[in-house]
């Protein structure tokens, strides 16, 4: 950087420290996993020496993990299902409407966005515990007379998950739906179809892309959830990241924790490899 | 003259859609609110256990809170390292999206993916591997590796907000100023900087909020003596939860308003969302 001319390396110079910190305490880190999750594991002895797959083996052999894998994975399918079916109507009005409370309610999409994870959960918690609003709205009214478990199961993780991530999906929309031009809805109106056939056969198809690309945001997010699922779930009934979670803070099996860890990280970048690829076929046509 | 009953037929069928349409919003956004208002009426309750609708109103379980050291030095402890980490995120941040658009880099494309990678990575593992890592090194639990964490999740975010303004800032701009006799660092830190401040400015927000929010990552890295707010109030509702996790709570919810609407008149946040 120094002299008038700029050194054909002052680029690689000002990338360098963050290229640093992500070798250091990003891809470093990653690496380092890989050879602990093929080492065996003794209880109450620790990380032995020596190679085994077991821990792999186990996970797509036994009945236990497989249940919360599929379980993962069904949570992360049903959010992503229900924030897109809930959150389109909400992205479509925003992204079309002319009223001045536009922006004002676009940010009453963030805030839940920006407000702490721990707290919307917590929230949550309140209202759909035993003693929670629900139940006691429910058996103040005398519709039931024993509380309804509504946490602790996948009810209690399907609602707080689709709260949790609905904001990302309304704002994904959003920015594709504000992208198609008004024009075209209004030529296929004019042409003489209906406002439901122009709805359904004009924008959605023209926003599929915002589609693709919240869904596999809101999936990812989903399976990768410690927090939420770790609250609404309890010790009990858990995920794929809450069992990483146990294997490392409170088994302290770090071989088994590494090798899930690996298992989590194959089914987001599967899933979103197979999403684009599919996405950028449907482009083409 | 037939086309009046046509009009206020058509009238009529407008307003029962837009009928729908607000029950609909009022619907979604109740949903949406719903836990925010539970937590805050929840703060008030005059009862040593969590109850919705509150019976009696009290303040003293935000009194509770202040009293307790275990909650401010929480406080204290994640403003600490979500200043730090935003500070050291929008230095690399900004470095790092200048070379990219405006200096001559080899494997461009690549190394924008390699930024944007923590991204696509679950927290979680994130967590789990430095956790080993550090306690490889023997620094688990130390305040430069915890912002250096932090930053690995944080940097991304600054890079997008940053990027974008550079590519609408115009080069020529800068160009014309070293022309006339700045050199490299003037002429970014007079010219460039101001003209990019608010893809800056949005990138450290961002920046902020994921680091002092963060849990999946945090969790790992903590050392015995120190906690960050939203670690404190996780593992505290593991062991039952009373009104002063609320109270606490509803601070976060007071704050994080206040900052979303000076964002919003300061810089008009909804842009960068």
């Amino acid at each position: 950087m120094r002299g008038a001319q700029p050194s054909r390396w002052a680029g690689c110079g000002l990338l360098s420290p963050v290229l640093l910190l992500l070798v250091v305490a990003f891809f470093a880190p990653l690496a380092f996993m890989a050879p602990v999750s093929v080492r065996p594991y003794r209880p109450g002895v620790g990380i032995g020496e020596g190679f085994t797959g077991e821990h792999y083996a186990r996970l797509v052999s036994d009945a236990f993990y497989l249940e919360i894998i599929g379980r993962t994975v069904l949570l992360g399918l049903s959010v992503t299902f229900l924030t897109l079916v809930i959150g389109y109507p909400v992205a479509y009005f925003l992204a079309r409407t002319q009223s001045r409370w536009r922006h004002w309610l676009t940010l009453l999409v963030v805030f839940p966005l920006l407000l702490n994870l721990v707290v919307r959960t917590f929230g949550w918690m309140a209202i759909l515990a035993n003693r929670g609003l629900v139940n006691d709205l429910l058996m103040a009214l005398g519709w039931i007379e024993q509380p309804v478990k509504l946490m602790f199961n996948f009810t209690g993780l399907l609602i707080g998950l689709t709260h949790i991530f609905l904001p990302y999906m309304v704002l994904t929309l959003m920015g594709a739906i504000q992208n198609i031009p008004r024009d075209l809805e209004h030529a296929a109106r004019v042409l003489g179809s209906g406002r439901l056939a122009a709805f359904r056969d004009v924008t959605v198809p023209l926003s599929v892309p915002g589609i693709v690309s919240g869904s596999i945001l809101v999936f990812v997010l989903t399976i990768t959830a410690l927090v939420t699922p770790r609250l609404l779930g309890g010790p009990t009934y858990q995920v794929m990241s809450t069992m990483i979670y146990d294997q490392f803070l409170r088994l302290l099996n770090w071989p088994a924790g590494s090798a899930m860890a690996f298992m989590l990280t194959l089914v987001v970048v599967a899933t979103i490899g197979l999403l684009n690829r599919a996405a950028r076929r449907w482009g083409v046509r | 003259m037939s086309a009046a009953p046509a009009i206020r037929r058509l009238r009529a069928a407008n307003l029962r859609r837009s009928g729908a349409m607000a029950a609909y919003l009022f619907l979604v956004f109740f949903f949406l609110m719903l836990p925010v208002v539970v937590v805050v009426l929840a703060s008030v309750s005059n009862t040593s256990y969590l109850v919705v609708p509150p019976r009696g109103v009290t303040f003293r379980w935000y009194r509770a809170v202040l009293d307790n050291q275990e909650f401010t030095g929480a406080i204290l402890y994640s403003l600490r390292l979500a200043l730090v980490t935003t500070l050291g995120s929008i230095v690399l941040g900004v470095a790092a999206s200048y070379a990219l658009v405006r200096l001559w880099v080899p494997g461009r494309a690549a190394i924008s993916a390699v930024l944007m990678a923590p991204l696509a990575f679950p927290a979680v593992v994130i967590g789990v591997a430095l956790l080993q890592f550090y306690s490889a090194l023997g620094v688990s639990g130390s305040f430069a590796g915890l912002v250096a964490a932090h930053m690995v999740i944080t940097v991304p975010y600054v890079v997008r907000a940053v990027l974008a303004s550079l590519h609408g800032a115009d080069a020529a701009v800068e160009d014309a100023a070293r022309t006339l006799g700045a050199n490299r660092w003037v002429a970014f830190f007079t010219v460039t900087l101001p003209l990019i401040r608010p893809g800056v400015v949005a990138g450290g927000l961002f920046a902020f909020i994921v680091s002092f929010d963060n849990v999946p990552v945090t969790i790992f890295l903590l050392d015995v003596r120190h906690v960050t707010l939203p670690v404190k109030i996780f593992t505290s509702i593991e062991y039952g939860v009373d009104p002063s996790i609320a109270a606490v709570s509803t601070m976060l919810i007071v704050a994080t308003g206040l900052f979303l609407v000076v964002a919003e008149r300061w810089l008009g946040f909804h842009r960068f969302v």
